[in-house]
């Protein structure tokens, strides 16, 4: 797409505000998806014999699988055949700094409002909050920042890629032990293309110097976006990781499978927080990513943590469901979520709690906001082991809905097997109100800002968990999402 | 018929993800046993036995049940159930005595449709007993017109086997239908219905208690569907599961797009009595209108220690204490029935199963 184009629909980005396309040369891998594919992308990224073994074996079960039919999501048929499974944007060697980045990528980022600037203004000051800045732009990572202070605490903070040539026995020993390889189509597909994503490594007894960020962005046309993020927190880490989403207005239907795989060894603690805008499709539900995600905590040691919060505004499809396994004794596992949708946008997304461990809590807050023609869903499990002595869970999934033409679904399963344990469920859908709505306007708001401010405090205890820089983002997010959706 | 359970869903599938399919032909392959006796309660009206699934005229007294064919629906379980069955037909206005119904098996398995319509206005009650062993299928087709009122009460008592009910109910405008099931034999079953309101205002009430001990699995899957305005549901069902036995609780309310004004409420509890007990909960909700009040609440764990401790305290012995206790929280389900000679017998049969799972 020529740079004209690019201003064009920069121009008409109030619909979709980060909705741009940019034009960097990529290099692409052949349409198609088959072994040939597998190898090449192996291939590209000069990854060892092991790790091509691993990829064709999942690769092989993929094909005996079939594409899950259980959410309540309506999936037009998706032709694996006709999308490309790798594109990488072409490179002058490695970058040393930010400046050296294509200034195409660098406008991109500037369009998408991060800060990269302000982290640098903030890097030099001293004692003030960094955040390392992990950027991947289409499948491969760009810059890593921050490498050098990380490195001095003993982080490692790569791209998956990296890791696996650099650190492979890390590599290998947690890769898909959280989320198995064959643990469900999409996951599978992901373990056999995956292109590229985010190694994490705290080692024992360090905090995390910085909040970790990436910002993953899918940019080229009909290329679907294969990411692996795994998060190792020896004994007594502590890390938290932002995960911030938008995409370039698209027509056609963009495949997004991504897997996230933690784990939190003896008192660890991991924060994860995802920001996902990716594009939802227009008015009529035409364009929009698809996106299936399998993330999954280990909470394997004793006392250890795992948070997950989301805020979901974007995709067409949203199949999600970040779970926590808490098998470590004392381990906590929270879920905060909140989903809106809107047009014609659905959403199937919540969380498991899977308490195999003694004393284990957890907590899952969940808050979906539908308008428009769209679909909103919780779905969610709470397991709890025979062996599991003393489980304490509470869930609440409240739904708001805007307008009556969209739905709003709450399916929880409870399977519990231990009778000491503590099991709670609430859940309530209501409309927004009318009296808060005039009130709001009475006062000079017109009608969008009005909802915008109800929602926002409708989600408001989800949004708290958020690390600051996000909750902003979020916030804004919310009040887009939900443009048209009154009056 | 034969023994082949072949056609069934499999447990892959949502809707079955907790069913005991191998149960159904387990218990249709056990060996037969004598037909138990067969005890009515002491009720005015409509007493009808069947034998494995046959009218036993001498010993039944059909007062305005009619017994003929009956088409199945397209349910797994119901279509099988076609073939000779009960109906009970109100005209307007129409009030009839309790229609008792004991279903009596020796084994194999038995499949058996029924069907309740009542005309505007009319009101009418049936008690459903089920005793002796194999598989007992039934599938049961309710029609209410405006203003009709129905109070079912079924127990399943069977030592052994399997029961599985189908129902298939149309709630027409401000008509009423209450319904408790109890599971205190040692079957297994499976309790699916879907539930239409109809009509604008309709209520339901539907819920029950199972109780579980040994290797037993009973479960219920229930779908109340809100397809008119100013519906109310109720869903009350409470869960004892002892030993390694499992219960499921399964319930939904879906609330179509112009159903405004739905008060929806599902409360499931479920008590684990061992460790090796499971209990299973599904509370959902699929909302398509902006305008109305759904809540469902969902707790499992064991008995109130607070409770226990306070009982304790005031010289109640701890096994007394647990049998109050487990009592008050299978009493809320049952407390509907209309009946109270029904709701006596009801009660009578939940104390005694407590009584020897508490032991």
């Amino acid at each position: 797409m020529a740079t004209k184009n690019a201003e064009a629909l920069a121009a008409v980005s109030k619909k979709y505000e980060w909705g741009f396309a940019t034009e960097v040369e990529q290099d692409f891998a052949p349409k198609g998806l088959n072994e040939d594919t597998v190898r090449y992308i192996s291939a590209k990224k000069g990854e060892p014999e092991w790790m091509l073994d691993w990829r064709l074996k999942a690769f092989r079960k993929w094909l005996t699988m079939e594409s899950p039919d259980w959410a309540k999501l309506n999936i037009p048929p998706i032709d694996y055949q006709d999308a490309y499974y790798y594109a990488e944007p072409k490179q002058k060697k490695t970058i040393a700094s930010l400046d050296e980045l294509d200034p195409e990528i660098r406008r991109t980022y500037e369009k998408l409002g991060i800060p990269i600037a302000e982290q640098e203004v903030l890097a030099g000051v001293e004692g003030a909050r960094k955040i390392a800045v992990d950027a991947v732009f289409d499948s491969v990572s760009v810059a890593t920042t921050f490498r050098a202070e990380l490195k001095a605490a003993g982080v490692i903070f790569l791209s998956i890629s990296e890791a696996i040539r650099e650190y492979p026995e890390l590599v290998k020993k947690w890769l898909g032990k959280v989320v198995p390889q064959h643990d469900n189509y999409f996951a599978t597909l992901n373990s056999a293309v995956f292109s590229d994503g985010t190694f994490v490594y705290i080692p024992e007894g360090v905090r995390c110097p910085m909040e970790l960020s990436t910002y993953f962005r899918i940019n080229a046309e009909n290329t679907g976006q294969f990411e692996r993020t795994l998060i190792v927190a020896d004994k007594g880490a502590y890390v938290s990781y932002l995960e911030g989403c938008t995409a370039p207005m698209r027509d056609e239907n963009q495949l997004h499978a991504a897997v996230v795989e933690l784990v939190a060894l003896d008192d660890a603690e991991i924060k994860y927080s995802t920001v996902q805008n990716w594009y939802p499709g227009d008015e009529n539900g035409v364009g929009g990513i698809y996106n299936f995600v399998t993330k999954r905590a280990l909470c394997q040691g004793k006392n250890s943590k795992v948070a997950w919060t989301q805020v979901e505004t974007g995709s067409a499809v949203t199949w999600k469901y970040p779970s926590c396994v808490l098998a470590g004794d004392g381990s906590v596992g929270e879920f905060y979520s909140v989903a809106v949708t809107n047009n014609r946008q659905q959403a199937d997304t919540g969380t498991k709690m899977i308490h195999l461990g003694k004393n284990t809590r957890s907590t899952i807050v969940s808050k979906g906001i539908s308008a428009g023609r769209s679909d909103n869903t919780y779905r969610g499990l709470v397991r709890v082991a025979p062996t599991a002595e003393g489980v304490r869970n509470f869930t609440q999934c409240d739904s708001l809905l805007l307008g009556d033409q969209c739905g709003a679904h709450t399916i929880p399963y409870i399977e519990v097997r231990n009778p000491s344990a503590q099991i709670e469920h609430e859940a309530t859908t209501s409309k927004i109100s009318e009296d808060q709505l005039f009130y709001a306007m009475s006062r000079g708001l017109d009608s969008e800002a009005a909802v915008a401010l109800i929602v926002n405090g409708f989600a408001r205890e989800v949004l708290q968990q958020l690390p600051m820089e996000f909750a902003v983002e979020a916030q804004k997010l919310l009040g887009i999402s939900l443009e048209g959706s009154v009056g | 018929m034969s023994d082949a359970v072949l056609d069934l869903p499999s447990a892959r599938e949502e809707a079955w993800r907790w069913a005991d399919l191998g149960g159904l032909a387990a218990a249709a392959a056990l060996a037969p046993v004598a037909a138990p006796e067969a005890e009515f309660l002491d009720l005015l009206g409509a007493k009808l036995l069947f034998v494995d699934g046959v009218l036993d005229e001498a010993r039944s007294d059909l007062h305005r049940v009619t017994v003929g064919a009956l088409a199945a629906d397209d349910h797994a379980l119901g279509r099988r159930a076609a073939g000779t069955g009960w109906s009970l037909h109100l005209d307007a206005q129409a009030v009839t005595d309790p229609v008792q119904i004991v279903h009596v098996a020796t084994g194999r398995q038995n499949h058996v449709p029924s069907e309740i319509v009542l005309a505007e206005d009319a009101a009418a009650e049936v008690v459903e007993t089920f005793v002796g062993a194999g598989w007992q299928n039934r599938f049961t087709r309710t029609r209410l017109g405006k203003g009709a009122r129905l109070m079912r009460s079924v127990r399943l008592l069977q030592p052994a086997g399997f029961v599985s009910l189908r129902e298939a109910a149309e709630i027409g405008e401000a008509a009423s239908l209450v319904a408790v099931f109890l599971g205190a034999g040692g079957q297994g079953s499976r309790i699916d219905a879907q539930l239409t309101m109809a009509g604008d205002g309709a209520f339901v009430e539907y819920g029950g208690t199972l109780l579980t001990s040994a290797e037993q699995r009973q479960e219920c899957a229930v779908r109340v569907n809100h397809a008119k305005p100013n519906g109310a549901s109720r869903q009350v069902w409470r869960a004892v599961a002892a030993d390694r036995s499992q219960v499921s609780l399964a319930a939904a309310v879906e609330v179509a797009r112009h159903a405004q004004k739905t008060d929806g409420e599902q409360s499931l509890r479920g008590l684990l009595l061992d460790r090796t007990a499971t209990v299973n909960l599904k509370p959902e909700l699929e909302i398509f209108a902006d305008d109305v009040k759904c809540a469902h609440g969902a707790t499992v764990g064991e008995l109130d220690q607070r409770a226990m401790f306070y009982m304790q305290s005031r010289g109640i012995p701890r096994a007394r204490a647990e049998a109050i206790l487990t009592r008050a929280f299978v009493a809320d389900a049952l407390e509907r029935i209309g009946d109270e000679t029904v709701r006596a017998a009801f009660e009578a049969d939940a104390d005694a199963w407590l009584e020897a799972a508490l032991d």
